[in-house]
């Protein structure tokens, strides 16, 4: 008996022990997330979990900043054909190309003292050149085909050809030539061998404003400010990124004080955000950053019923996405007419907008042709029924919310919709990019700024048997004058005459509508009150690109 | 007996490879591939770079020769880098393996504890009140439903009263951490513990009623001695054996039954990886933790039929009696 | 291990009747059954909607148009429990039918021949013990239908998840009910009425449905009510997973999975269903309890 009241005493003391420090303050900062990097590779498979730490120990070349414009954040400068630093000029083969100088920051060092040198650019070239090397998306590295070293600080590349971003580097992310190079000596084990899946608290793979100083797989990544930082010192003295896959404990674990802020790049869902703001705005700021995720619905227009455009402009008709944005998201994710984005700065209001009209929906499907109704369905003349699949992926509760208001808004105008859905591998991986999926698929594409549409809208990129499915055109969009449109823009360095192009390319969207256009997606960052300096972008670049901007101030 | 541990060595080999066989070939079934998953997360891949990273992975291989090759490397010990983690498969394996057995190793502990006594209670007086109330209490843990009960904790005990995180794992190390350790444990503990009490309660109850009722103990009982001394003289011993068997099964679920409680807990064990694997479609990764799942769960029947002898002393695998 | 004879039917009703919780579980899952089996007709009767979306009405609560308030997208949340209460009953007792009947076949045949064939039925039932259950139905509930080379029609249809959660349950858990059946088959062919049968010539098939089969009936109800309730639970969690019954149709795993991020919001989303599992679940097993003390002549009879 005696042992157990000791036992019994001992639990409770236990449990009145504090919890660890609740609250965020300048000693720590607790940052939830929804998913933990597999690999801390800055260049193999692109994690969204994995940029947002990786933001904090290292930086890009350039990137976007929250106004959408290009900056330079290792760079001294940003190199344009006007200040003379970007030389357009003939490849070998005697295609356009052009030669970009930049300068790495001066005082720009790894955590072990090494200078952040031409010599990791090389290196970093040599292994995103190399196809067994496992980096994901190579085209940046194919196209820069040679590197003339200038200083231990400045170089020049030179690429095969000459667009309009020749100057934006933002996906080049340096590696350390002085501890990975021996990891690189045989390239095909490099992936498995490389120093920060090795080795991952190595000092010298940073040069950011924090290090990694611990890491608990699955769980969580701690954080300290890095002494050879070059710029503005940060802040907090020690950073903890949590990891909580499901989103209602990530909800209790803020609530509770086990963490501090939430991550808008990768946290809360809309609803559940607007939920929460509702109920603890006094608390905490909740910022809703409408951004680059295009939420859309594209049309197989190889399915004869959709050929039709009068169909496809009754479907946008039918439905009421003003009252789904301002119901469902609180008004907080605005109503898309075309892929381009209102913050992007080519984007045209004046294109043809379809809103909510049942009447004018009936019209036009009566128009087509679809004018007999049997039990609330209609049916053409041939006897066929007006009816469409619509797909997405399985477990996004939003998706599945959005599919039933519209198949109930598209009954009401005597079209057919069956609701079928897939995991995301599947979804993506087989039924959108072999076309299979029959009607309707619904799902959200990530861009960046002044992202030029050709994968998915020129009819080159339209993945068929005989090209092994290569391209990015589901719709299976023939359009001759955007086909022109696509193919001149790239290479449009006159401001002017490309925000025609854009009007145009936008114009013909919107005209023919290959796609229902949805809306694009917020992310929301909930922040407590007190913690200035975190500035969401609404494209893919972290907010954490400029951590050492952040601070707390009760 | 050595005949008997070797036959079961034999068995359990054939399991084991008919079971690799099958898990490489149900997720050859599951649909896409690993290289469609980092498709979804970068927009810039294009087909042509999904086209030289699925060469790069071996992918294009038939499913056939895949398994052969994964065969032939695991049987030499080398069983491969996780395709996700970039990372020999076992250095992905022992922190989660850690973690898990911490997490189990606790709960299966604590579940016995409670679980064996109350079982012997309710035997003793069976259908009296105090009977129903276990036998409530005891079927209230099993029938709610796991990620209800996990988030219900969290609710009262992290977001109301704020005494236990709502999460995830110690940051401190060493001895502080230890301390700490202990409080992130708390919650899934309780919430695996709530869960598997029941099963093992009513086997206990069931077996201790039938061995209550036998001739010897109604001796015993004649003779004067009291309900503890018959129990833990007599009874206790038999209406083990039972248990014992059913006990040893249950070790080998809870490891990847615990995978609702890690996913809401956030605590990075054995049963969120295996789900992740499977759904990264990470072959080496994910037939290695089953494998390793399987393994436990043949080796808890194996010590099971052990324990099951050396209780019962009417069965042996020796000629000679002990 | 007893041996289970069939007994006179009053007497085991007579004694399932002195099991109080039994009794009341029965009564509860009757009203369960009737209210979500009817789900259609009480669904008209009451003038409700589980269907229509109205983005004007979510999250209302109770009122006399909506006994039990709206769901997330405005829908009825009573209509809605009880579509979701006949898919997940449906599931639970066709897969502890399916199970039970998979299990009863293979273990009668291997416990009345014996030989062989016992051997290599045990060793594979063994096998399938020793998996892990909950991974093995993750493997199982993604893989994809077409690849198997089922047609189109069936693998696109809105109820192909139930069905494929039906099944791949009933494949999982057939074990316990084998053993069982295979463990008392042993025992029965030993009984001299069977053996007498056999020496007047009775053929196996005969014998095996004459005689052994009535004397297990019982365990085999026993086991397949427990595994109900087994069965309800292990939806909910495949649901939560994501690899459950796929919205739009309403089971209470998926409703209470939906209602996760909602606690705070409208608790009543996550309550009704987690409750409606619960009591089900515990029904079944307090139902299952007193169904094999009743059947079994050796359980115990209260004590001073």
């Amino acid at each position: 008996m005696h042992l157990i009241k000791r036992l019994l005493f001992l639990s409770f003391a236990l449990l009145l022990m504090p919890v660890p420090a609740l609250g965020a303050s300048k000693e720590k900062l607790v940052i939830g997330i929804t998913q933990f990097p597999s690999t801390f590779h800055p260049n193999i498979d692109a994690m969204a979990a994995k940029s947002y730490i990786h933001a904090m120990v290292a930086r890009p070349f350039t990137t976007h900043d929250k106004n959408w414009n290009l900056v330079c954040l290792l760079c001294t400068q940003l190199p344009t054909i006007e200040n003379g630093m970007a030389k357009p000029e003939k490849t070998p083969e005697g295609k356009d190309g052009i030669a970009v100088t930049y300068a790495i920051h001066p005082k720009a060092t790894w955590g072990d003292g090494v200078p952040v040198s031409t010599k990791d650019v090389l290196f970093t070239w040599r292994v995103g050149r190399h196809e067994k090397s496992g980096i994901g998306n190579i085209e940046l590295y194919r196209s820069l085909y040679k590197i003339d070293v200038l200083s231990d600080k400045s170089f020049t590349l030179h690429f095969d050809k000459l667009t309009f971003d020749y100057n934006g580097i933002n996906d080049f992310n340096l590696l350390p030539a002085h501890i990975d190079e021996a990891n690189f000596s045989d390239p095909e084990t490099y992936k498995n061998k490389t120093a920060y899946d090795t080795d991952p608290l190595n000092k010298g793979l940073f040069f950011g404003p924090y290090l990694i100083t611990d890491i608990a797989s699955g769980s969580h990544v701690i954080l300290k400010p890095n002494p050879t930082w070059y710029g503005p010192p940060p802040k907090f003295d020690q950073i903890v990124v949590r990891a909580i896959g499901n989103t209602a404990a990530l909800e209790a674990n803020l609530l509770s004080g086990g963490i501090d802020m939430i991550a808008g790049e990768l946290g809360l869902t809309i609803d559940q955000a607007i939920s929460f703001e509702k109920r603890h705005r006094d608390k905490y700021n909740v910022i809703f950053k409408p951004g680059l995720i295009y939420e859309h619905i594209d049309l197989n227009l190889e399915n004869p019923l959709l050929a039709d455009v009068r169909v496809r402009r009754a479907l946008v008709h039918a439905i009421d996405r003003e009252t789904i944005s301002e119901r469902l998201f609180d008004g907080r994710q605005p109503v898309a007419h075309t892929s381009v984005n209102p913050l992007d700065w080519v984007f045209a209001d004046d294109v043809p907008k379809y809103e909510f009209s049942p009447d004018k929906a009936n019209a036009l499907l009566d128009e087509a042709g679809w004018n007999t109704r049997k039990r609330g369905i209609r049916h053409n003349a041939q006897g066929e029924k007006l009816t469409f699949e619509i797909m997405t992926t399985a477990g996004n509760r939003t998706r599945e919310l959005v599919q039933q208001i519209l198949q109930s808004q598209w009954k009401s105008v005597g079209i057919e919709i069956t609701i079928k859905n897939e995991p995301a591998r599947v979804f993506f991986g087989q039924t959108m990019t072999e076309r299979r999926y029959s009607g309707l698929g619904m799902y959200a594409w990530m861009s960046s700024p002044e992202n030029v549409p050709r994968t998915t809208l020129h009819s080159n990129h339209i993945p068929t048997t005989a090209n092994n499915f290569t391209g990015q055109n589901y719709t299976a969009f023939k359009n001759a004058e955007m086909d022109a449109l696509l193919e001149r823009i790239e290479t449009e360095l006159d401001k002017t005459k490309r925000l025609e192009m854009w009007r145009r390319i936008q114009h013909i969207y919107a005209e023919e509508l290959p796609v229902i256009p949805l809306y694009f997606r917020a992310s929301a960052f909930v922040l407590p009150k007190g913690l200035t300096g975190v500035e969401p972008t609404g494209h893919q670049y972290s907010t954490t690109l400029w951590i050492e901007n952040w601070d707390y101030q009760k | 007996m050595i005949q008997f541990v070797l036959s079961r060595l034999a068995q359990s080999t054939v399991v084991l490879l008919i079971m690799s066989f099958t898990i490489y070939g149900l997720m050859g079934l599951m649909p896409g591939d690993p290289i469609d998953l980092m498709i979804t997360s970068d927009p810039k891949i294009t087909t042509e770079d999904a086209a030289r990273l699925r060469e790069l992975y071996g992918l294009n291989a038939p499913l056939t020769d895949r398994y052969w090759h994964w065969l032939t490397n695991a049987l030499k010990g080398d069983f491969g880098f996780s395709r996700m983690f970039s990372r020999p498969v076992f250095d992905v394996i022992w922190p989660a393996l850690g973690n898990t057995l911490q997490l189990l190793g606790l709960s299966f502990l604590l579940a016995l504890v409670i679980a064996i006594p109350l079982g012997i209670i309710a035997a003793v007086k069976p259908y009296s009140k105090l009977d129903y109330a276990i036998n409530l209490f005891v079927f209230a843990g099993i029938s709610v439903p796991p990620f209800w009960l996990a988030l219900l904790l969290i609710t009262l005990f992290s977001v109301i009263f704020g005494i236990l995180p709502a999460g995830g794992t110690a940051e401190a190390a060493g001895v502080a951490g230890v301390w700490e350790s202990a409080k992130y444990l708390i919650l899934p503990v309780a919430s695996l513990t709530i869960a598997s009490i029941g099963g093992h309660t009513r086997y206990m109850r069931a077996s201790m009623i039938e061995t209550l009722g036998n001739d010897f103990i109604r001796t015993a009982r004649a003779k004067g001695l009291s309900w503890y001394q018959v129990i833990t003289g007599h009874a206790l011993r038999n209406a083990l054996i039972p248990v014992v068997t059913v006990v040893a099964l249950d070790f080998g679920y809870l490891f990847s039954g615990a995978l609702v409680t890690e996913t809401i807990f956030a605590y990075p064990g054995m049963g969120k990886l295996i789900f992740d694997a499977i759904m990264g479609n990470d072959y080496n990764l994910a037939l290695i933790t089953l494998l390793l799942a399987t393994a436990l769960t043949l080796f808890g029947n194996f010590a099971a039929d052990i324990a099951y002898t050396w209780l019962d002393p009417r069965l042996s695998f020796r000629k000679t009696r002990r | 291990m007893s041996m289970r004879v069939a007994q006179p039917s009053h007497l085991v009703w007579q004694r399932l009747c002195r099991h109080q919780m039994a009794v009341v579980s029965g009564a509860v899952l009757l009203c369960l059954v009737i209210l979500s089996g009817g789900a259609p007709l009480w669904i008209t009767l009451l003038e409700l909607d589980g269907q229509s979306v109205d983005l004007f009405n979510r999250f209302q609560p109770a009122s006399a148009q909506h006994p039990l308030g709206t769901d997330e997208l405005g829908r009825d949340l009573l209509a809605r429990l009880l579509e979701g209460g006949r898919v997940s009953l449906f599931v639970g007792l066709v897969a502890a039918f399916f199970a039970s009947l998979i299990g009863t076949l293979i273990g009668i045949t291997s416990g009345y021949f014996g030989g062989r064939l016992d051997a290599i039925l045990m060793r594979i039932t063994d096998g399938i013990i020793s998996l892990p259950m909950l991974p093995l139905l993750i493997v199982l509930a993604a893989i994809d239908l077409s690849k198997l080379g089922l047609p189109d029609a069936i693998v696109n249809s809105e109820n192909a998840s139930l069905f494929r959660i039906a099944t791949i349950v009933a494949l999982a858990g057939w074990t316990t009910v084998a053993r069982l059946v295979r463990a008392e088959t042993l025992a029965l062919r030993e009984r001299d009425y069977v053996r007498a049968s056999h020496a007047q010539g009775a053929s196996s098939v005969r014998i095996m449905r004459v005689h052994i089969l009535p004397n297990l009936a019982a365990s085999i109800i026993v086991a397949t009510t427990l595994s109900t309730g087994h069965i309800i639970l292990l939806e909910s969690v495949l649901s939560f997973l994501g690899l459950g019954i796929q919205p739009p149709v309403a089971s209470w795993g998926n409703l209470l999975t939906n209602a996760q991020e909602l606690i705070w919001e409208a608790p009543r989303l996550a309550f009704y269903p987690g409750a409606l599992i619960f009591i089900s679940v515990i029904a079944f097993n307090f139902l299952g309890d007193g169904l094999r003390d009743a059947l079994d002549p050796k359980s115990a009879t209260p004590q001073k």
